[in-house]
């Protein structure tokens, strides 16, 4: 599993530039399944044939990233964001784009306070003298993310864009293990997921399942002085009651439940307020899909340095292979 | 049965938003007294179709939602309180020393906790109390807590209907059962007209987060016209007095850029005509009812948005008329009848 992982969150991907995940998650999967195609939204889209039920299994490729807007006559180049990105958590932090190239995220020092370090008074440093020199590596609107190399330590995977990596990885697992089931599994591997749950809305849409479920992080409150109730770290995969984008359906959810109960998987119940899922596009796509989720919980969500216990994503993984063949 | 009657009846029903499962076979029967056929759908949207008399009848959809607003547990702590937080629009300096249902493996009773003053720092006394900082008390321990309640069990509101004076009741849920009265008042106008359309009476799910229901409905039923109807704001003190409406001067009509202008204009004059009390409400956004999902779905239905004033929105004791409730079914009922047979004049550049 840490390898699939280190594959996957190695892969260059921020919104809508999900094209190398996308080639990744094909040369893992495309002899287990008997179709698999992109479409027009860059979502990846692997069946695996039955005449069950449509089931629809999304986790989503992209990751949060910067975005160039503009580069000054020094070579500094000034960003915005793609997807949540919290500007505090940039700072320090290496980022890289497309075709390699290394930058550094900093501040302007004359402000008062670290309060006032928003991103239009930060800047990437990529060791161009000039305008000139910086345009020869790098254009307006390209992109880089966060570097975070894949570290396993101690049962835990630390890394950059395990939201939702860590959900590509286990449905790539899952695909490749070949569930014995009726049903018909259309692995779903979404774009645009950080920028408005887009790519998933395109995908339901094309497929119709007759339910989904959407993978992916969730944040813990188990750290030093977090918000109580949430869930924590190793003790099992979070079954979605709600987040802020979709109430799971009282079926599914029930169901994910019994599955567990059957199987000895450890879980949880994931009540939040904050945050959504493909779940909560896919839901209301063509006349309603009951939908619902499975978390994986993740502390440090959006930094570069975001931690799975990798028991939690196994234990993803036999609840979903047990869900999908009822 | 009596306006009242179904009120307090519709008032007593739980359907926290998202689970409205444990109450769509009650909604689904008080409609099928009045339907020729109910049904419910996978996500507990229950519709109801008064057939039409004429011929090619067309399909209008006349739509209330019936989740209600509500808390859900996010916790149980050593000591077995609660701990919980919002679903849909709560205002957690109403939620202080309320009654609460908790529907856990069975319903029980709670209450949330308030401090008492007398414990109170006097330095924090004026200090709002935060919703993660509530508990519910169900007066068990941790041990049983656990077994009766888990994490993403929903909590409903404890509070009985009270009928006041002027046709006015007051509870919890009136946002949006008044509505759903309505539309079952609606029902019971048109077994006594003619009217030539296919009516689908449908009470929506989950409203109050994301107009959810709107979406499965519209493209379901594909229908040819969309009646919502909600609650607006009852005018109240120190409400902006273009925001709220008095309570029992009839339905608010709302006019504005998502509402199909041709119907809006008929519907007026008809209320006119027949003597329906209205009141204009104006909405210069996209109303955040479920009119904003219907008119631009599909290829763009044409939509209508009739409110009903209700006063103290999103608490325990939202109060409305039921004057006003007979207005909005009389106003929809005799529209859907007879909206052919009004002068259309002016209307070319609709
Ligand atoms: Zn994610």
């Amino acid at each position: 599993m840490f390898d699939t992982i280190s594959m996957l969150v190695n892969a260059f991907g921020p919104s809508g530039r999900e094209n190398r995940v996308a080639e990744v998650v094909t040369q893992m999967i495309k002899d287990k399944v008997d179709e698999i195609s992109s479409d027009a939204m860059g979502n990846l889209i692997a069946v695996k044939k039955g005449s069950g039920k449509k089931i629809m299994l999304a986790a989503h490729m992209d990751e949060i990233g910067l975005i160039i807007t503009t580069i000054d006559d020094k070579g500094f180049l000034r960003f915005g964001t793609v997807g949540g990105v919290l500007p505090l958590i940039s700072l320090g932090q290496r980022v890289v784009f497309e075709n390699g190239l290394t930058g550094v995220v900093w501040y302007e020092e004359s402000i008062e306070s670290m309060k006032d370090a928003k991103i239009d008074k930060m800047y990437i440093d990529i060791g161009a003298k000039t305008r000139e020199q910086a345009r020869e590596l790098v254009e307006i609107g390209d992109m880089a993310v966060f570097e975070g190399r894949p570290v396993e330590q101690n049962g835990l995977i630390i890394s950059k864009a395990l939201d939702d990596r860590v959900g590509c990885a286990i449905l790539a697992e899952l695909a490749r293990r070949c569930p014995a089931t009726d049903n018909e599994i259309y692995y779903v591997f979404t774009t645009q997921e950080e920028v408005g749950l887009r790519g998933a809305r395109t995908a339901a849409y094309a497929i119709r399942p007759d339910l989904a479920i959407a993978i992916d992080v969730t944040r813990t409150g188990d750290t030093p002085k977090s918000k109580p109730g949430a869930v924590s770290l190793g003790e099992g995969p979070a079954i979605k009651v709600k987040d802020n984008s979709v109430i799971a359906h009282p079926r599914i959810r029930e169901r994910l439940v019994d599955c567990a109960r059957e199987n000895g998987i450890p879980f949880q119940f994931e009540v939040v307020d904050k945050g959504g899922t493909d779940a909560g596009s896919i839901h209301i796509t063509a006349g309603g899909i009951p939908s619902g989720g499975v978390s994986i919980p993740t502390r440090f969500i959006h930094s570069a340095s975001e931690i799975v216990d990798i028991k939690d994503v196994e234990n993803a993984a036999r609840l979903l292979e047990a869900f999908i063949k009822f | 049965m009596e306006c009242r009657d179904l009120l307090k009846k519709l008032c007593s029903i739980n359907a926290v938003i998202g689970r409205e499962d444990a109450a769509a076979q009650a909604i689904s029967g008080i409609l099928s007294d009045y339907c020729d056929e109910v049904r419910v759908d996978a996500f507990y949207n229950v519709i109801g179709l008064r057939k039409g008399q004429g011929e090619n009848p067309r399909n209008v959809l006349v739509s209330a939602h019936y989740d209600q607003i509500g808390l859900i547990v996010t916790g149980i702590d050593e000591n077995g309180f609660l701990r919980f937080t919002n679903m849909g629009g709560v205002d957690p300096k109403t939620l202080a020393a309320m009654e609460v249902t908790v529907h856990g493996r069975r319903d029980l009773h709670g209450v949330i906790g308030s401090k008492p003053p007398h414990l109170i720092p006097p330095e924090d006394s004026d200090k709002p109390v935060k919703l993660e900082d509530m508990l519910i008390d169900i007066g068990y321990g941790a041990e049983q807590a656990r077994e009766l309640v888990s994490v993403g069990d929903v909590v409903s509101f404890r509070f009985p209907v009270l009928e006041l004076k002027n046709n006015r009741m007051a509870g919890r849920s009136m946002d949006n059962r008044s509505s759903v009265a309505a539309l079952v008042e609606m029902l019971k106008e048109l077994e006594r007209i003619r009217h030539r359309d296919n009516v689908y009476a449908v009470a929506t799910v989950q409203e109050e987060s994301g107009l959810v229901g709107a979406f499965m409905t519209s493209w379901n039923l594909k229908p040819d016209l969309a009646i919502a109807i909600d609650v607006c704001h009852g005018d109240m003190p120190d409400a902006p007095s273009d925001e709220s409406f008095p309570l029992g001067k009839g339905v608010a009509i709302a006019v504005g850029p998502i509402l199909s202008r041709k119907h809006t204009r008929a519907c007026i004059k008809l209320a006119r005509q027949e003597k329906i009390p209205y009141q204009i409400d104006a909405e210069e956004k996209d109303t955040g009812t479920e009119a904003a999902v219907y008119s631009s779905a599909l290829e763009g239905i044409p939509t209508l948005l009739l409110s009903i004033p209700a006063k103290y929105m999103h608490t325990a004791v939202e109060m409305v008329s039921l004057d006003d409730i007979g207005a909005a079914a009389r106003l929809a009922a005799r529209y859907i009848a007879f909206r052919d047979e009004l002068d259309q004049e002016g209307d070319s550049n609709d």
